[in-house]
């Protein structure tokens, strides 16, 4: 039988342990159907998320939902919405209980006087002229200025085909304003013109990617393994898809066989009554979903069948590692 | 402690349940070590240590609080609970 030390150096098997006992079980929540941008390719807006459920306006059912949560094991809160900053008393009502993190278009700071080490995700898509066409104007000259040095503050920087060769610029920037940043490609869900992706341009990005991790070592937060996998769809010979992914809606997952998958993963709405089918649009192709969190789950999930041989698992600790990094679960 | 025949019996079926529904190769029930740590050197996650508990949940008549995986790290202590909880 192989053994985890039968495979890892004192080393690996090190870091290994500082991961394998922490059962991260994540839940995400909708904070609002409300934002203050209208972006094209948002998920939420364009499969009309933020129509399904009146949102819940009582704090205090905000409070005693969250409470039942953590008595479901919730143990990370993911916001998303909507723009969570926009109802920053809901926000608190989580982080006041349970790890919490949130995204954002970071259009409105934090204030980190009420939340001092909750850890934000800034969405950013790509350069000046990318930002104007899919979100109207360029957030990035805002978001930069609320949160320059922040260290409990990345950008999720969804990279779109167009940036392709243009990433450098972008990671500098990122790097000049004192910040982190993490990769995940769009999955384009409005068919924008021109923002889909080629095989040749996701061949391109992958190679892209892992320069700029190369490069940039302290300020990008991934590893290549994810490249591969995010950028080909493969995983140990397996397509990614509806029938692998990790990250549905257990109560509305009615798949046979079950493949492995997050425990007890719910996505709620602001209603907090009605659950989504998955951590991002229902109506989204699996077959094409570029989510980045959800990646990573597909490889956290199927840790035994990265136990072929040591890189599998090396590869799998440090998707682990940058998971756990990105949810401050351990350190930078 | 439990009795000698019950301990070999329970960590025995536990073991082959383990092999069985996690698919481990290259093991049989009677040469699995029963104090090999289940996470830091099987590499199961609690995912599967969920899925050994249903089935041993079902065979033993008893219930596996989720709250107790983490004291549930080798076979031997698997044992040793379901010895507990049935007595």
């Amino acid at each position: 039988m192989k053994t985890v030390s039968s495979l890892l150096d004192p080393e690996w098997h090190a870091r290994y342990k500082r991961i394998a006992k922490l059962n991260i079980r994540s839940s995400i929540y909708d904070v609002t159907n409300k934002c203050n941008l209208r972006c094209k390719g948002c998920f939420f807006f364009s499969s009309d998320e933020h129509k399904v459920a009146d949102e819940e306006k009582d704090i205090h059912k905000w409070e005693n939902f969250i409470d039942k949560e953590m008595q479901r094991g919730v143990n990370l809160a993911i916001l998303i919405g909507g723009e969570p900053t926009l109802y920053l008393d809901r926000v608190e009502a989580f982080y006041r209980r349970l790890p919490t993190f949130c995204a954002t278009n970071g259009l409105i700071k934090v204030p980190r006087d009420r939340f001092p080490n909750m850890m934000v995700g800034i969405s950013l898509w790509g350069d000046e002229a990318d930002e104007k066409v899919l979100r109207g104007k360029d957030t990035f000259a805002i978001s930069s200025k609320n949160y320059e040095g922040d260290p409990y503050t990345y950008y999720l920087y969804t990279i779109t085909p167009k940036q392709i060769g243009k990433t450098e610029r972008i990671i500098r920037k990122i790097r000049d304003v004192g910040l982190k940043v993490h990769m995940q490609l769009l999955s384009n869900d409005e068919g924008v013109d021109g923002f889909s992706w080629t095989p040749g341009e996701l061949e391109a990005v992958h190679e892209e990617m892992d320069a700029m991790l190369d490069r940039y070592p302290e300020t990008v937060v991934s590893c290549k393994y994810y490249h591969q996998i995010i950028s080909t769809g493969m995983m140990l010979g397996r397509r990614f898809g509806w029938q692998e992914c990790p990250s549905v809606t257990k109560p509305l997952d009615i798949r046979d066989p079950q493949p492995k998958r997050l425990i007890e993963f719910i996505r709620w709405a602001s209603d907090l009554n009605t659950m989504h089918r998955c951590c991002t649009s229902e109506t989204r192709d699996c077959s094409t979903c570029k989510d980045g969190a959800a990646h990573m789950s597909w490889v956290m999930v199927n840790k035994r069948a990265h136990m072929r041989s040591s890189r599998d698992l090396q590869n799998w600790i440090e998707v682990y590692e940058m998971f756990a990094k990105l949810y401050q679960f351990i350190p930078w | 402690m439990l009795a000698a025949t019950e301990t070999a019996d329970i960590i025995i079926r536990v073991s082959e349940v383990l092999i069985n529904e996690l698919k481990l190769e290259d093991v049989t029930p009677e040469s699995f070590d029963p104090d090999i740590d289940l996470v830091d050197e099987v590499g199961i996650d609690s995912m599967d240590l969920a899925t050994v508990a249903l089935v041993l949940q079902d065979e033993y008549g008893i219930r596996i609080d989720e709250d107790d995986y983490p004291k549930l790290t080798t076979v031997r202590f698997i044992a040793q609970y379901i010895h507990d909880r049935r007595a």
